[in-house]
């Protein structure tokens, strides 16, 4: 009996409680402001607020600290020149230190808060949230991640070519100049997961072209050294070898094939490179015959658009390296900037006009070496791909040995078979 | 948060005491607040507090079960979130419809959701008895680090076995269905509130708590708790004395692995999509972390545990600007993360110190010690 | 057979450097019965002294202060922690460890932030070749200073007064603490020893063939863990023997995984693992370890 007044009470303060919710439902779709501009989650009159999910803290701490810092400097630049639509613009970043948890638990806090993402570091995790950003929410997500498995969504835009499309250019690279020829075998190391097995899809499609046979060494992001690696791509006879890892592993895989005289070239994907590493023992043998590719034009570049931002950046965090994610986040940041301008333009900032507005560019980013586009949602923004060397006297650490280009096979290769 | 839950054995004891008399005392009121303002939130809080709530309950289950293991029974378990993970993806497989994703093929039964569950739990009470030949045999540090090899050929096992587990990117959870109720994001208006999955699942996930909670009270009131004591304070005067020793560990491994396993459903709802990454040894050690911190051996203990250990970084974080030495990212000092890392291992290290007990034993420091 | 011979040798020098890890483990067990999952950032705090140092002092003088370095962070945390535990479950002091783990590891990786250090040792990336057969100067110099130590170590386990009253302490605490042997003392200087032992191994897990030390650097002491319990906890002979497995069936298992692919590939890192779950089915107190005795 005691249970049961005790149950009623609780029953009854709940419902008497619960009614009087400001959480119920309000319409505030639509709302426009005075000069006829549409508005909606994120936008208010004199401000425009972005999130970036980074990982500052945990595994891609690099990267994070180099893409966000990049987008802060763009807020900070766009601000000063007026702003975007009468608005100045706002960056909420949120560290999750690669947790799935906490990463689910951040966008699910910025969501309702934000117009879009300029920034989501962790395939992972944009995957976990996908069916929620396609369904419900649709706001733009710039993933820092070049996986195919992202492509093909409205609302989450991969900016640059897909691992898969990069290795392909990159093994053409090797035909190309003749390293490798029909017949030959190549080796290619790569991370368990979506990078990974991305990149050796690409690869694989690569070597049925050209007549290659592809010899496979996968490995954990916590395996550093590569000595066992190398045995047995030796041992195999391979001609050139494809890493798509970290740049520990890039690191490890090069010094110990140059120590062992294992003379054969290596190529990796853009992730397999850090400017740090030119430090490290294996920093003169990454200098001889070692090759990235990438959907931008390194930091140190000479072209005016990595000159002006490296100085920029600079001059901002002068305590911080230049890297290629200066580039990435940056370029991230001005594609929304663009879609902003465009939906501004079109008097529709709501979440569908930025997402309309993104459908319209073309040939955008050209100050960094690669034209975007971004119309078909279906097809990542470019097929080319910049190849470049580390070389321990240009800023950031990396000079272009094969401007952006796209290989036969890249441009017949079909996504998500 | 999860205060209330924590209120609840307080109040029991006091069955003997007349119904008026306990009317005078705190704990029936402290008890009745926390249980209306548990069922209201819903209705005020965003989903991302929810959301922060639904991760704190599913943990508060995990604990629960370790704290059986490891608090009263004294084995160690730093292999956890291995049977998080069977729970998790048991569910998913069971649910889920076979299909291709991302040029994957994946592999489900189809059955309807709610009998997953149940599977799903019992499944992971069959992987800890699968495990029973080591766990009976062995305790303290080998079974620690013989639990350890199960993160390990798990998350190997998550992501190569593709056609199961969806690898890397995980696979989809199927929403719950439960008496024609679906836990999905599809808005169910109730009392002007739009209800959404972490609305519906916050009720469901008390209500799996609540019951595990009591589950775990009684198995520790009576005989088998007596028992696990047992075995936990003098092995072999617990076998002397007919406790089957060897059956009676086994059995507890069984049973913490199924808590681990409900834990693992709800969670796997509340993200929707299962993520190998998570299921590592992190995610063992802050369990691990957490019924030390809330008191071992008890389950208010493991419910406060959790309730600090899984909300602490997201608190840190939301309220990052506006607290002394913690920092926005990107502005160099302490960032949210790291200052809850920082708290969290002192947290440890200081209740084992100062508080032998933990915060559970803050409330009652009159309550025998056993 | 070049191949095998070469992932055998890798295997064994990187098998010594585990050796070094689990022996500090041991030893701590041996003395306090507490597993210490704070050893790996033990390591990583030797790494960072050493590598902050070399610029300025150079290597020799700043490997000395990190192992140095590791050994005082060892004994503070034998002092300021361990030893003020009122209780008595040793699992309990286990998970203490793990709360000073995430502590120290935390401190360490903020420090190091994003880069990845050198340790500025003088053997850089030379290579000896013998036969057909390379194997990098690190990995001898490896497994010459992991024997060598180890062999000391055994040597003065058994010999000096320092041994014997940790294999009292080991044996029997009360009756050892009776015959007039401070606990307290025993238990600092094995937590000292596996500090310093674990800066060593610190070394070597960062040069050549490895890029540098960073925060990953931890991980490779959980290697060390799969070891420690298949040679045996409380068994240094065991140490060396499990270090060395699981060297060798890492490497094995990496250099012929395309053979071993129907295990799903990068099976490396697990090997270690499945050989110890065998092991312990077959003696729950690992090749070497001591079956415990039911006293009543």
């Amino acid at each position: 009996m005691k249970l049961r007044v005790v149950g009623a009470v609780v029953a009854a303060l709940t419902l008497t409680l619960a009614g009087c919710s400001e959480k119920a439902k309000s319409s505030d779709d639509g709302a426009a402001d005075k000069n006829g501009v549409k508005t909606g989650e994120g936008v208010t009159d004199s401000k425009i607020t972005l999130g970036a999910l980074t990982d500052m803290t945990g595994v891609y701490a690099s990267l994070g600290k180099s893409v966000t810092q990049a987008q802060q400097l763009w807020v900070k630049e766009t601000n000063k020149a007026g702003g975007i639509c009468d608005r100045q613009i706002e960056l909420a970043v949120r560290d999750h230190g690669y947790d799935p948890q906490k990463a689910i638990g951040a966008y699910t806090e910025l969501e309702p808060d934000v117009l879009g993402f300029t920034q989501f570091i962790g395939s992972p995790f944009v995957s976990a949230v996908e069916s929620r950003i396609d369904g419900q929410d649709k706001g733009i997500v710039l993933p820092q991640a070049w996986s195919a498995n992202l492509v093909g969504s409205k609302y989450v835009r991969v900016i640059g070519a897909t691992y898969d499309v990069e290795t392909i250019n990159l093994i053409d690279f090797l035909l190309d100049g003749k390293r490798i020829a029909k017949g030959d075998k190549i080796g290619h190391v790569y991370f368990e997961g979506d990078y990974g097995e991305n990149a050796l899809a690409g690869s694989k499609h690569a070597a049925k072209e050209a007549g290659l046979t592809v010899v496979e060494q996968k490995i954990k992001p916590t395996d550093n050294d590569m000595t066992a690696q190398v045995s047995a791509l030796k041992q195999a006879g391979v001609k050139a070898v494809v890493i798509s890892a970290g740049p520990r592993q890039a690191a490890s895989l090069v010094g110990v094939a140059a120590a062992t005289g294992f003379k054969v070239p290596v190529v990796g994907n853009n992730s397999a490179y850090a400017p740090q590493l030119l430090a490290t023992q294996a920093g003169a043998a990454l200098q001889k015959d070692y090759y990235i590719g990438a959907s931008t034009l390194p930091i140190g570049d000479a072209a005016e658009g990595p000159a002006k931002l490296a100085e920029a950046y600079a001059a901002q965090y002068p305590k911080d390296g230049l890297d290629n994610g200066v580039i990435a986040g940056y370029n991230a940041a001005s594609v929304f900037g663009e879609a902003l301008k465009k939906a501004c333009a079109s008097k529709d900032l709501t979440r569908e006009g930025v997402d309309k507005a993104l459908l319209t560019i073309k040939d955008f980013g050209a100050d960094f070496g690669i034209a975007h586009d971004f119309t078909d949602p279906a097809a990542p923004s470019t097929r080319q791909t910049v190849v470049m060397k580390p070389d321990a006297k240009t800023p950031g650490g990396l000079k272009v040995v094969r401007p952006a280009e796209v290989a036969p096979a890249a441009e017949s290769f079909t996504l998500k078979p | 948060m999860s205060e209330a839950v924590k209120d609840a054995p307080a109040a029991a004891p006091a069955t003997a005491t007349p119904f008026t008399d306990r009317l005078r005392r705190p704990a029936p009121y402290l008890w009745l607040t926390g249980s209306v303002l548990l069922l209201l939130f819903p209705f005020y809080l965003d989903r991302f507090w929810l959301q922060a709530g639904l991760f704190a309950m599913a943990a508060a289950i995990g604990a629960i079960g370790l704290n059986l293991l490891t608090g009263s029974t004294g084995q160690l378990s730093m292999g956890h979130a291995f049977f998080l993970a069977v729970g998790a993806y048991g569910y998913c497989i069971l649910a889920g419809e076979s299909g291709t994703e991302n040029g994957h093929a994946l592999t489900g039964l189809g059955l309807p959701t709610w009998l997953a569950a149940v599977l799903a739990v019992l499944l992971a009470g069959a992987a800890g008895g699968l495990f029973s030949p080591i766990a009976g045999r062995l305790s303290g540090a080998y079974l620690g680090i013989a639990t350890l090899a199960l993160i390990f050929i798990g998350q190997h096992v998550l992501f190569n076995a593709d056609s199961l587990t969806g690898g890397f990117n995980g696979r989809p959870v199927p929403p719950l269905s439960l008496f024609g109720l679906t836990f999905d994001d599809a808005e169910v208006v109730v009392a002007a509130v739009p209800f959404q999955s972490s609305e519906k699942l916050w009720y469901l996930g008390l209500a799996a708590l609540l019951a595990g909670g009591l589950f775990a009270r009684g198995v520790l009131r009576g005989r088998p708790g007596r028992a696990l004591n047992a075995i936990r304070d003098h092995r072999i005067a617990a076998g002397v004395m007919g406790v089957p020793v060897a059956r009676y560990r086994a059995g507890v491994f069984v049973l913490s692995s199924m808590y681990a396993g409900l834990a693992g459903v709800l969670l796997a709802l509340v993200f929707q999509r299962t993520v190998p990454e998570y299921f590592g040894m992190i995610l063992s050690l802050e369990y691990l972390a957490m019924i030390v911190i809330g008191g071992l051996g008890s389950v208010a203990g493991a419910v406060i545990g959790a309730a600090f250990v899984s909300l602490l970084p997201q608190v840190l974080t939301h309220y990052s600007d506006s607290l002394p030495l913690v920092s926005a990212p990107g502005t160099g000092g302490i960032a949210p993360g790291e200052a809850s890392r920082y708290l969290y291992g002192a947290a440890v290290v200081a209740v084992v110190l100062f508080l032998p007990g933990g915060l559970a034993r803050l409330k009652n420091p009159g309550e025998k010690k056993k | 057979m070049t191949t095998f011979i070469e992932l055998l040798l890798g295997g064994l020098s990187i098998g010594s450097v585990y050796a070094l890890i689990a022996l500090g483990f041991v030893v701590i067990f041996k003395a306090t019965e507490v597993v210490n999952f704070a050893h790996a950032s033990l390591l990583l705090a030797g790494g960072y002294v050493t590598a902050v140092l070399h610029d300025d002092i150079g290597f020799w003088p700043a490997l000395a202060v990190g192992i140095a370095g590791a050994a005082v962070v060892g004994s503070a945390v034998e002092f300021f922690v361990m030893r003020r535990y009122r209780g008595s479950d040793q699992s309990v002091l286990a998970i203490v460890t793990i709360g000073v783990d995430i502590l120290l590891t935390t401190e360490l990786t903020r420090r190091m932030g994003t880069d990845v250090l050198s340790l500025g040792d003088p053997w850089g990336d030379d290579v000896v070749t013998i036969g057909g057969v390379t194997l990098a100067e690190t990995r001898i110099a490896a497994f010459l200073v992991a024997g060598l130590l180890i062999t000391v170590f055994l040597l003065a386990f058994r010999f000096t007064s320092w041994g014997v009253s940790m294999r009292a302490a080991a044996e029997n605490p009360q009756t050892a603490a009776l015959m007039g042997i401070r606990l307290g003392r025993v238990s600092l200087s094995a937590w000292a020893v596996a500090g310093a032992l674990a800066a060593v191994a610190a070394l070597f897990l960062t040069v050549f063939p490895t890029p540098g030390l960073e925060r990953a650097t931890s991980l490779a002491a959980l290697k060390a863990f799969p070891a420690a319990i298949l040679g045996g906890l409380d068994s240094t002979t065991g140490a060396l023997v499990g270090g060395l497995v699981v060297g060798v069936t890492e490497s094995l298992a990496t250099g012929y995984q395309s053979d071993l692919s129907f295990l799903g590939r990068g099976i490396g890192d697990l090997a270690p693992y499945l050989v110890m779950v065998v092991v312990l089915l077959v003696r729950p107190a690992g090749l070497f370890g001591t079956k415990e005795l039911s006293r009543v």
